[in-house]
C-alpha cells in the first residue's frame, strides 16, 4: 500500500458505525465488570492482611500483630471477645488417632462437636466427619451411606465408619499445594495457613479420604454459635474462597486436651494420643489390637487407625445373628 | 452484516448485567441447630457410691440398714417383691448373689467368696469379661477423657458402671443427631427419599416445602 496516498475522509456513515460498535463494547465491558459493584468490604483483604506473610515467616511480632488483627475482625463482624493464639507443636509428641468400629454407634454427635468447636460455616454446612452407615460384612465404603436416619442408632444390621483427616504421614494434599499454604508439622498435624491459600482446592483433589472442604461462600456462623477460643491454624473465622479441615483441633490438643470428637463420643469409640509414648492409649491399641488403615494401597500412611474388638454374637445382637443365619454365613 | 458487531456487543451486555444481578442462589437451606445439651451426654449414667445409698422418704440410708432388719431368703423371689424397678438382663448372669454379698448389702462380693467395695467394681466385672478388662486397663475399652497426657491429672477413665447398667449391660440405643447437609455430600446417584432426592445438588429440585433440609421425620 502506497503510505502517500491522502486518507479519505470519514464519511457520515462510517463515522456512526464506529461510534455504536465502541459504545455498544465498551457497555458490554462495563456490563462484564458490572460484578465489582457487588464487592462487599469483607471479601476485600485488609492492606495488612493482603501484606501478611506466610504463617512459617512470620516473626514474633509479626505473629501479634496478626492475632491481633483476627481478633479485631472477629470482634467486628460478630461482636464477640475471641481469644486467638499461635499454638505451636510441642516437642516429642505425635499425634495418632485410633476408632474402635466394633464400638461406634453412629451417632453423630463427634461430627457436631466439632463443627461447634472448630467454627465451620452452618450455613452451608460444612462438616470435617463424615459418617457412613456400612452393611455388616463389607468395608467396602462404596456401599457406606452418610443420610441414614433412624429413631435410634445403632441398628443392627449396620455398622459405622466415621471419616476424617487421617493426618498422613505421605500426604498427597500438601504435596499439590501451588503455594506451599498447607503442610504438616511435627506433631504430624497437616495444618493451612487461611491467609496464605488460594482456594485453588487441588489438595481437596488430591485427598483420598475427601477429608478437605471449601467454602464456596462466606462461612455464617450466628454469634452465639462462634467459639471464641481460636488458634490461628485451627478454628479461627476462615474467608470465602479457602480450604479447610481437620487440624486433629490442635488449640486443644497442643495444651494437652481431647480433642472436640473424642470429648463428645458416649461409647469411648474414639482414642487419642501420643504415640511416641509407649504408655499412650493409642499405642497400645497399635500393639494390642488389629488395626487397618483406610485405602492403605495408595500409600499415604494415615496416623488415623481402624481397630475393632473380637466379640462373639450377644444377646443385643439378636437381630445380625437371625440375618447373619439366614444368609448362611 | 456489520450491524451484528454492535448487536453481539448489547447483546453480551444485557447477559452480564441479568446474570450479575440473579447473584448465586445456594441449593440448600441452612442447617438445623444442635444444641450442646444433645451434643455432649456426659456419662451415661450415674454409678452407685461407696457405699451405695438409697434416699427413703426424708432419710439417706446404705443398704444394710434395711437388709440387716429383713435378711434375703437363700433364693430371691421371683418375681422380686423388692427392687421391681431392676430389669435384670445381663445373659447367664441371673442371680442376685453372683455380685452383691448376701450377708453385706454394702459391699460386693467375688466368685472366691472375696467382698469388695463399689469401688472396685473393675474387678468383679473382670472375673467373666477378661479381655474387656484387660482392654480397659490399657485404655483400649471405655472412654478416657479430659488428656491424653499419661498420668495427666485432668484425665478421666470411666469405670465399667459409669457406662453401663450392671442389671442390663447391653449399651442403650440412642437418638441421633442430623444427617449432613453439606453441598456435595450424598450418594449422587440414590433414588429420591420421601420426593427428596438424596444427592444435595438435585435438592432444589424438590417441591418446595418436601426439602426442608433437615432429615426431619423420624420414622
Amino acid at each position: 500500500m502506497d503510505a502517500n496516498l491522502p486518507t479519505p475522509a470519514p464519511s457520515r456513515r462510517s463515522f456512526l458505525r464506529s461510534a455504536v460498535t465502541v459504545a455498544s463494547g465498551m457497555s458490554a465491558a462495563v456490563a462484564a465488570l458490572s460484578p465489582l459493584k457487588e464487592l462487599e468490604s469483607s471479601d476485600i483483604p485488609s492492606l495488612d492482611e493482603f501484606l501478611q506473610k506466610h504463617y512459617l515467616e512470620l516473626g514474633p511480632g509479626e505473629m501479634q500483630a496478626a492475632l491481633e488483627r483476627i481478633r479485631n475482625e472477629v470482634k467486628k463482624r460478630w461482636d464477640v471477645d475471641a481469644v486467638v493464639r499461635d499454638v505451636r507443636p510441642k516437642e516429642g509428641v505425635e499425634f495418632v488417632y485410633a476408632l474402635n468400629l466394633s464400638r461406634c454407634i453412629g451417632c453423630r454427635r463427634c461430627v457436631h462437636a466439632c463443627v461447634a468447636e472448630n467454627n465451620q460455616s452452618r450455613s452451608p454446612e460444612i462438616q470435617y466427619i463424615r459418617v457412613l452407615e456400612m452393611p455388616r460384612g463389607t468395608i467396602d465404603i462404596e456401599r457406606g451411606n452418610h443420610h441414614y436416619d433412624r429413631p435410634t442408632v445403632p441398628d443392627a444390621l449396620h455398622y459405622y465408619m466415621p471419616v476424617q483427616c487421617h493426618q498422613c504421614a505421605n500426604p498427597p494434599c500438601t504435596k499439590v499445594c501451588p503455594v506451599e499454604a498447607t503442610w504438616t508439622e511435627s506433631d504430624g498435624i497437616t495444618v493451612i495457613d487461611y491467609d496464605w491459600c488460594i482456594g485453588c482446592r487441588y489438595c481437596e483433589a488430591a485427598c483420598p479420604y475427601w477429608a478437605r472442604r471449601f467454602n464456596f461462600v462466606e462461612p455464617e456462623i450466628p454469634a452465639e454459635d462462634l467459639n471464641p477460643d481460636m488458634s490461628y491454624l485451627s478454628n479461627r473465622p476462615r474467608a470465602k474462597g479457602v480450604m479447610e479441615k481437620c487440624t486433629f483441633c490442635l488449640h486443644r490438643t497442643r495444651e494437652g486436651k481431647m480433642p472436640a470428637c473424642l470429648e463428645a463420643c458416649p461409647v469411648g469409640a474414639r482414642k487419642f494420643g501420643n504415640i511416641l509414648d509407649p504408655e499412650s492409649e493409642v499405642a497400645k491399641i497399635l500393639r494390642e489390637k488389629r488395626v487397618f488403615v483406610l485405602k492403605e494401597d495408595v500409600g499415604t500412611l494415615p496416623r488415623f487407625f481402624y481397630y475393632f474388638d473380637e466379640r462373639y454374637p450377644r444377646p443385643a445382637d439378636e437381630e445380625a445373628a437371625a440375618l447373619a443365619g439366614e444368609d448362611g454365613k | 452484516m456489520r450491524f451484528l458487531i454492535p448487536a453481539t456487543f448489547l447483546a453480551l451486555a444485557a447477559v452480564f448485567v441479568l446474570d450479575a444481578r440473579r447473584g448465586v442462589a445456594l441449593p440448600i437451606p441452612p442447617a438445623a441447630g444442635v444444641s450442646k445439651a444433645d451434643l455432649f451426654l456426659g456419662s451415661p449414667r450415674v454409678a452407685l457410691t461407696d457405699p451405695p445409698t438409697i434416699q427413703n422418704g426424708s432419710f439417706r440410708q446404705t443398704c444394710s440398714e434395711c437388709h440387716a432388719l429383713f435378711p434375703s431368703p437363700e433364693v430371691p423371689r421371683d418375681p422380686l417383691l423388692q427392687h421391681t424397678h431392676i430389669a435384670l438382663d445381663h445373659g447367664l448372669n441371673d442371680r442376685c448373689y453372683n455380685c452383691h454379698a448376701r450377708e453385706n448389702r454394702d459391699v460386693l462380693v467375688l466368685h472366691a467368696g472375696e467382698t469388695i467395695g463399689f469401688e472396685r467394681v473393675p474387678e468383679l466385672c473382670a472375673q467373666c469379661h477378661g479381655t474387656v478388662f484387660r482392654d480397659w486397663q490399657d485404655g483400649i475399652h471405655g472412654r478416657t477423657t479430659g488428656s491424653w497426657v499419661t498420668g495427666s491429672a485432668s484425665l478421666r477413665r470411666l469405670k465399667c458402671t459409669e457406662c453401663h447398667d450392671p442389671h442390663s449391660p447391653a449399651y442403650p440405643r440412642i437418638a441421633l443427631l442430623p444427617g449432613p447437609n453439606t453441598l456435595r455430600m450424598g450418594p449422587q446417584e440414590s433414588e429420591p427419599h420421601h420426593g427428596v432426592p438424596e444427592n444435595p445438588l438435585e435438592k432444589w429440585k424438590a417441591p418446595h416445602g418436601a426439602a426442608s433440609g433437615q432429615p426431619s421425620e423420624k420414622h
